[in-house]
Order: C-alpha cells, then structure tokens, then sequence
C-alpha cells in the first residue's frame, strides 16, 4: 500500500511538474527551448510513477510508534537549531542539539549533556577559531 | 613512456606539505570513518564535501582530501567486519564471513593483517590501472559530440543502479527525480527562472552540496532511530598485531584473483565495491574452496573480498575522471563537488588540467603506502576509537553537517534545504529506491539539458541527430541491453518469489 501512495505522491508531484514546466519559452537563442527537457523528464516520471500505483513492488516496514516519535523528535530538534542558530549563537545552539538528539538516540540525559557541553566550545573553537570558518559566537538575542 | 612522466609529475604535485598533510588526515579520517558502524564511504565523503569547499582549498588538494578519505574507509570497514561482525561500511560486508570466525578462533590479528596486505594491492592493481586505462579512455571521449554525450547520460542513468536485486523502474524513478530537482533555478541558456515558486532562494538552483549531506547523513540519522537504542557487542580483544607472515604469504593467489575481478567490477558503470567484493568472494570460494573451510575462518575468504573492494573502489575513479560519469555512489559525491569547483571531469580535464589528474594519482599511490603503514601497528587505537557510541556519535555527525553547510552560504536557508533533503532521502530508502541516480541526476542534469539543446541548435531542431553518430546509437544499444537484462531479472525474481508463496 505505501508504494501505491507514495507512487501516486510522485506522480501528483512530477504531474504538477509537467504542468508548471510547460509555459515556459524563449523568444530567441536555442531552437529546444528551456520546457522541453523538464516535460520529457516530468512525462517519464508520471509513466513510471503510475506504474508503481498499477504494479507496485517491495514492501515497506514502518518503525512502530515509540520510534517515529523519536524520529519526530529528532526532526524537531534539527529543524529547531535552523532557527536558534542566528539567536542564539553557535556555541550554544550546538549544545542544545548535541544534547538533545544525545537523548533522542538513547544516551543517558547527564552524559548527553556533558558531551555537549564539551563539545560544542571544542567544535566552535576548532571552526571558528582555528579553521576559520566564520560561525556566530553570540546570537542576535543575546548582544542586545 | 610519456606516463611515467606526467606520474612523475604529479608526485611533484602530491608532496607539497598541505598535500601530504590532508593526505594523511584523509587517510586516518577514513579509516576512522570506515570502521565506525553507521558511517560509510559515502556519508564520511558526503559530510566532509562542504567543508573542503569552505576552507577554500583547490580542486586538486580537496580530491587529494577526500580520495585518501574513500580509501582509507575501504581499509577500515574491515575492522569491525572482523573484530565485531558488523560490517563498518557495505562493501566489507563479506569480509565479516570469513574474518569473524577467524578472530573468534584467536586469529584476529592475523586476519587485519592478511586483510590489510589484500587492500593494500587491491588498491594498487587499481591505481596502476587507472594510471593506465584513464588517459586512454579519456582519449576516446574526445571524439564525444553533445549528442553522443547525451547518450552516455542516459546510460548512466540506466547502469548506476547495478543489475540485480532492484526494480529498474525505481532507479531510473529516482534519476527522474534527481533530473526534476536539477532543473529547478534559472535556465543557464535563455535566463529564465523555472520551478522556483517565487523563492529567491532557489534561484541559483539547489545546491547539490547540500541536497547531498541530507540526502546522506540526515536520513543516516533518521534510518538509525528506526532501530532499538542496545548496546553494541564487544569487540574481540586484541593480543598482538604482530601476523604470521606465513599466513599472509598463502593468500597471495586469492589477493591477486580479487584484485583483477574487483578492478574490472569497479570501472563497469553501475557495480562499486559492494558489487566488486562479493563477486570476489564468490569467484574465490569457485576457485579454492576444496575442503569447504570457507565461511569457518579461511584466510582466502578474508583476503580475496578486501583486495576486491579496494581494487574496485579504485576502478570507480576510471569513469568518473575520464568521462564524467561515476561508477559509484562515493565517487557520485566526488563528482558534486569537482562540479562545484568549477571542474568539469571528462576528456578535457586530463588535457587542461593534468597537476590535478596526475597528482590525484600520485596521491593515492602514496596513501596506500601510509594506509597499510597506518593500518598495521595502529588497529589497536583504531579497535578503541570504533566503541564510540551511537548516540554520541550521530549528534556530532549532525553538527559538523549544520558546519560545512552554513559555511557555504551563511544561510539558514541552506539548513531548512538540507533537513528536506534528509527527510527525502530517508522516505526514497524506505520504499526501496537507491539515492544515487537521484545524485547523478541533480549532478549531470544541467550538462545533460545542455548537452541535449546544444545538438538540437546544431541539427536546427532535428531529433535524428541524437542518433546520428555511431557512438551514440552504440551506446543506446548498450542501454537497451542493459534495460532488458535488467527487466528479466526483476520479472524473474518477482516469480521465484511467488512460487515460493505458493509452495509455502
């Protein structure tokens, strides 16, 4: 049942994709045309996608519930350090994703902590200070 | 002998000290990766490909970086293969057959060292033959037109996906997807925007640096949360790692067996060193296995798959340097960011620039050396560093990922771009489908357009002439081949299987 759903996913997608990809067109230079690769690549993908919803094949084993909601959690987090990293800076950001996905993996909470306590100066120090990668050291919340 | 002078030259190249230094760090690195469960070839390459990228190194000392890298992982799945019986990577899978049962019975060091001496000359069969067969198939490839270009593409596309085990239409479904994403940004020809929705972030296109680290270490992270938090098992102490010289000495026929098979495996499109060292393997077990000791600890079967991987890892790099194309999924990776440095692999680049060629080459004649130098005396230091834990191990993996990537463009954009991709990546593995056509797809799509518009302007809107020259209608007979064999195969597999529901 998945790879129906999915396969009608990618054929929704890839259709949506045709129909955008369509219009385009350039009044002068090459005789192709910037549309017609994306509608030949848009067409194959629908023909093929159906074909997966009409035969599909494999199958697919879901992670139970405890662990999708671990693998929620840890989306949570990585997604959540995309919009702390500018606030709050990248020491500290770094130590709440450490710490965090640490827990999210099954570490225990204290060790988790620590390591990212260590390890997110260590890693500031490493690419900020000694490889010089620039990295925000304190976040726009907290210079205020 | 026009090679040994341009080998002789990139060994001018290869020992400036930045080189030797990302040499050696690239090959511990490797090693460390390699043997690391959860951490594979193409992951390691993946997560290190936007840092190379921001420290601003030249294209010649980052392939320098991350060939030592891909190297140096193939030597290090061994490790926990033997010590632990969990493959460190794919390919050293069936080294775990042979190698555990070996340390079991208090073999271990014979085992890393019998292995050790097999990557060592699979990996050298494999850069002498890339020194030797490179330049001459780059020397074909200049006789390449853009229609015959478009043909090798699309054999690509058909052949990465290997030939057994997958339905065909989930590998070509997956470079579709990887085509569609790369059309994404303005159109290079007529300056038109397409697919960007209005968002100015992805004008430029999707970077495929980091398409590529969420494609490759996010959905890592995720695939691993699928599996129960336990303790991994003890590895097997270690005495000594003083071998029986002996021991090593009697596998010499089956190193230089699976050094030829692997070397062969690797440079054909499609196969890698997964494919290169089970072939090996079984090739081997044909060969030698008279008194059926292999599986139970036989020295043969740990050296015949590790010459094998090494040597087609090796005989990856043949296509990809000399026609653009990769063999694999980690040179698929390598390829993304010679295209991001502005160099365009393929005939050309052995003629514009050779320091880059022939020091890569260079390179990885003097890595080998250091890998089998590093490998012999410091396996007790690498057996420790393996016992880190996944859980503490991940979280550094995400961060050096958040790293390279925001180092990049400084954007958070990037960021948000890259969990998709994980997320992506981790739902196209659930359902089966390979995410190397995707990344060959997102890579060679702009050439492959290009190349496509370009002959279409030459015949002046004339589709005959993508089958006008005989290399490319060779190559799409090639395809067609491919496809069809491909097909039975999934047709047969799928009625062996349900014969096998009906008897059961």
């Amino acid at each position: 049942m998945t790879v129906r759903l999915s396969g009608a996913a990618i054929f929704v997608i890839a259709a949506l994709y045709t129909w955008y990809g369509r219009g385009y067109s350039a009044p002068f230079g090459d005789v192709l045309g910037p549309s017609v690769f994306p509608m030949i690549v848009g067409i194959l993908a629908m023909i093929l996608s159906a074909s997966l919803v009409v035969f599909p094949s494999g199958q697919v084993a879901w992670p139970d519930r405890s662990h999708m909601l671990r693998q929620i959690a840890a989306l949570a987090v990585l997604l959540g350090y995309t919009f702390l990293l500018l606030p709050l800076g990248f020491p500290i950001a770094t130590f709440g994703l450490i710490a965090c996905l640490g827990i999210v993996l099954g570490g225990a909470p204290l060790k988790a902590v620590a390591l990212g306590a260590v390890l997110s100066p260590g890693l500031w120090v490493l690419f900020d200070q000694v490889l010089g990668l620039p990295l925000p050291l304190m976040g726009h919340w907290l210079e205020r | 002998m026009e090679t040994f002078s341009l080998v002789a030259q990139g060994f001018a190249v290869a020992l400036t000290p930045l080189n030797i230094a990302l040499l050696l760090l690239g090959c511990f690195g490797g090693t460390l990766i390699g043997a690391l469960p959860g951490l594979g070839p193409v992951n390691g390459v993946a997560i290190l490909i936007p840092l190379t990228f921001a420290f601003g190194f030249d294209a010649t000392s980052s392939m320098i970086l991350l060939s030592a890298v891909y190297f140096g992982c193939m030597y290090g799945g061994r490790i926990s293969s033997i010590l632990l019986n969990i493959p460190g990577d794919e390919p050293a899978v069936m080294t775990t057959l042979d190698g555990y049962p070996m340390a079991k019975q208090g073999r271990a060091a014979d085992a890393l060292a019998i292995s050790g001496v097999a990557s060592f000359f699979g990996a050298t069969v494999a850069v002498i033959g890339l020194t030797l067969f490179a330049p001459l198939l780059a020397g074909l490839a200049i006789y390449f037109g853009p229609a015959d270009y478009f043909a090798l593409y699309i054999l690509a596309f058909v052949t990465i996906g290997g030939i057994a085990g997958v339905d065909p239409r989930k590998t070509l479904l997956s470079a579709l997807i990887g085509l569609m994403i790369a059309t994404v940004g303005i159109d290079p020809i007529s300056g038109m925007p397409r697919f960007t929705l209005g968002n100015y972030h992805i004008y430029d296109g999707v970077d495929a640096i980091v398409a590529l680290v969420g494609l490759f270490a996010i959905s890592e992270i995720l695939m691993l949360l699928e599996k129960a938090a336990k303790d991994r098992a003890r590895p097997i102490g270690l005495d000594s790692w003083l071998p029986d010289l002996r021991e090593i000495w009697k596998t010499r026929w089956a190193v230089l067996r699976g050094s030829i098979v692997g070397f062969v495996a690797g440079v054909l499109p499609g196969a890698g060193a997964s494919l290169g060292s089970v072939m090996s393997y079984s090739i081997e077990k044909q060969a030698s296995d008279t008194e059926g000791t292999f599986g139970k600890g036989d020295p043969r079967g740990v050296a015949a798959p590790e010459a094998g991987n090494n040597a087609a890892s090796g005989g990856a790099l043949i296509p990809m340097l000399s026609l653009g194309v990769p063999g694999s999924g980690t040179t698929a990776v390598m390829l993304a960011m010679l295209i991001s440095l502005n160099v365009q692999p393929g005939p050309l680049l052995f003629e514009r620039q050779p320091d880059l060629v022939w020091g890569l080459v260079a390179s990885l004649y003097l890595g080998n050396v250091a890998l089998l130098i590093l490998n012999l005396p410091m396996i007790g230091l690498f057996s420790r560093l393996m016992m880190v834990p996944t859980w503490s191990l991940m979280p550094i993996v995400a961060a050096v990922s958040f790293v390279g990537v925001f180092s990049i463009s400084n954007s958070t954009f990037d960021l948000e771009l890259m969990i998709m991709f994980g997320v992506l990546g981790y739902l196209l593995r659930k359902l089966d489908i390979s995410l190397v056509p995707l990344v060959l797809g997102l890579l060679l799509g702009g050439d492959m357009e290009r190349n496509l518009r370009r002959a279409m302007s030459i015949s002046d809107g004339d589709w005959g002439v993508l089958i006008a020259s005989p290399i490319s209608v060779t190559l799409y007979v090639l395809t067609l081949l491919f496809l069809g064999l491909s097909v039975w195969l999934a047709l047969r597999d799928r009625k062996r299987a349900q014969s096998r529901v009906m008897e059961g």
